[in-house]
């Protein structure tokens, strides 16, 4: 007979379960049918990662943590959604249901892409002082579906979002790796994300400028 | 002074007398029995109170099922055997289930062992095999519909429901349930932990299929297009009707059971045999169905019905966060 497994702590137990809830909303997103509850899935998602970010700093005493989860929040839970949710008003498209396969399908394929990012990090010899190491396995796992969300989905939105929500995948997976990197280097990297925030709020305004729509289905036809 | 003495006695007999477990056992199967019928009169009264209507009085399933086994039963012309026996092996599978499972004890009964989880699962096939080869012998086309429906999404439900019994038995080395519950009762660590979380809320997930609920069914519909579990006991009438009902209310409350006291909540049971404790366990038990009866009358009420080709997004969704357990328990931790 195995030997039972050892339960984890109730502090990784419960970091693990945030990371989780990541993974999740990755999901949902894949799922989601209107433009809108994505955006409104990447708050909740960056929620989550502010959360987490929280949690390590009170449990394991690493201050500069909660300036980062402060940045992280009103970046990205209340400027980025709000930003891309006034663009999407005003190009008064609602419904982006382009799914290039049917939901069950994709969701199969983004099982199958976080089982390989699983087992890929999960053999990697990395151990962290804040946070264990299947976390990392989770944030590789976040990184691969929100790759998923952007070759899948063909509307410039889904794009969108599943970049932004890569970029939640990296800071879960920096937490894990890093969380006693210098702060300028954290805050350096979430201003990437007002750029791309910028490139992609572009993006939309300049393709439903000229395409009428947010759908990337149109693309490949010649335009005279 | 004599009511007084009669009252200590009584106590005293309550603390007392312990019960053999081959009675706890039977009480087990009595207790699934008797109270199914309670549980969704308790829920179809939940729903139409939700709803703003006045709806059945708690007791009405017993009322119908009185009524029902003093009917006669009548038989469509070209049914064989399969349509008498049917609903009978059906009614004996859910008898027999409530001895593996822990209904009312932390500890193992005698039989407690004879079958593992998967024991279990196979009793509910087969349960729902012969309810669904009885409605196809019918030839009734509604009949027909819902068996072969009831077979489809059955089959695609099973991958939530092994990779649910992996976890357990990747988290406790068996897939016995005493075991998994024993060891979410161990310390707060292991109801926390994310594998315990996500098997938790798949079941619940296969549950709602299960029990034929709203996202997947509506419940109380009368429109066969829509119906899955349902339509299977339409050509059905008299006492095998009501052994298809109380069979099917008896199949929800096992499935209640199997969630409360396995997964969700598994606390609240009799630690050893005494008749009190014993007795605590049966009120408890129900307190922690009706609560679960109230979840899934709220569910029915705010969400609708997924289109029928939708439902296996219902599994997909299912399947993830079984096999999300699985995964975070290999990585080691979880």
């Amino acid at each position: 007979m195995a030997a039972v497994p050892a339960v984890p702590s109730i502090f990784s137990g419960s970091t693990e379960a945030i990371a989780l809830v990541v993974l999740l909303t990755e999901f949902a997103m894949l799922r989601a049918h209107l433009s809108r509850s994505q955006v409104r899935l990447y708050a909740f998602q960056s929620l989550a990662v502010t959360a987490l970010a929280v949690f390590v700093a009170a449990t394991k005493h690493v201050d500069q943590l909660y300036v980062l989860a402060g940045f992280s929040f009103v970046l990205k839970v209340v400027v980025v959604p709000s930003v891309v949710s006034r663009l999407l008003r005003d190009a008064r498209v609602d419904i982006a249901s382009s799914h290039r396969f049917g939901v069950a399908t994709m969701v199969l394929l983004a099982i199958a892409l976080s089982v390989f990012g699983f087992f890929v990090v999960g053999s990697l010899p990395v151990h962290s002082k804040s946070l264990p190491a299947p976390a990392l396995g989770l944030a590789a796992a976040v990184i691969l579906v929100a790759f998923l969300l952007v070759t899948l989905r063909s509307d410039v939105v889904s794009q969108a979002v599943g970049f932004f929500a890569l970029e939640n995948g990296v800071s879960v997976a920096s937490l894990v790796v890093a969380a006693g990197l210098p702060l300028i280097v954290e805050v350096a990297f979430l201003f990437d994300l007002l750029v791309a925030v910028v490139v992609f709020g572009l993006l939309m305004r300049i393709h439903h400028g000229r395409a009428r729509t947010l759908s990337t289905e149109a693309l490949d036809r010649l335009q005279g | 002074m004599a009511s007084t003495h009669e009252f200590r006695d009584v106590e005293a007999w309550v603390v007392a007398v312990e019960l053999a477990p081959a009675q706890i056992q039977v009480l087990q199967v009595l207790t699934i029995l008797v109270f199914a019928p309670l549980l969704s009169g308790w829920i179809a009264h939940l729903e139409a109170r939700l709803q703003g209507r006045r709806g059945p009085r708690i007791l009405q399933p017993y009322y119908d099922l009185a009524k029902l086994f003093r009917k006669e039963t009548l038989v469509p012309e070209d049914a064989g055997w399969v349509f008498v026996v049917g609903p009978m092996v059906a009614f004996t599978c859910y008898l027999t289930v409530p001895l593996l499972i822990p209904v009312l004890t932390t500890f193992p009964l005698p039989l407690g062992y004879m079958g593992d989880i998967l024991g279990g699962g196979f009793l509910l096939g087969l349960a729902g095999f012969s309810v669904a080869l009885a409605a196809a012998e019918t030839g009734g086309p509604y009949a027909q519909l819902g068996s072969s429906r009831a077979m489809t999404f059955g089959a695609l439900i099973e991958p939530s429901i092994l990779f649910v019994t992996f976890a357990v038995a990747l988290v406790t080395t068996t897939d016995l349930p005493y075991f998994e519950a024993a060891a979410a009762r161990a310390s707060l660590s292991q109801v926390i932990r994310p594998a315990h979380l996500l098997i938790a809320l798949a079941f619940f997930l296969v549950v709602l299929n299960d029990t034929g609920r709203i996202p997947v069914e509506t419940h109380a519909g009368t429109l066969e297009f829509g119906m899955i579990d349902e339509a299977r006991t339409l050509e059905h009438s008299g006492p095998l009707f009501a052994l298809l009902k109380w069979g099917s209310a008896m199949k929800q409350m096992i499935l209640y059971v199997l969630l409360v006291n396995v997964f969700a909540a598994p606390w609240g049971l009799a630690g050893s045999g005494a008749t009190g404790s014993v007795v605590l366990a049966v009120l408890a038990l129900l307190g922690k169905a009706f609560c679960v009866g109230a979840i899934f009358a709220i569910i029915d009420n705010s969400f609708s019905k997924l289109r029928l080709f939708k439902i296996t997004e219902f599994m997909a969704a299912a399947f993830l966060l079984s096999i999300l357990a699985v995964l975070v328990l290999y990585l080691g931790g979880g």
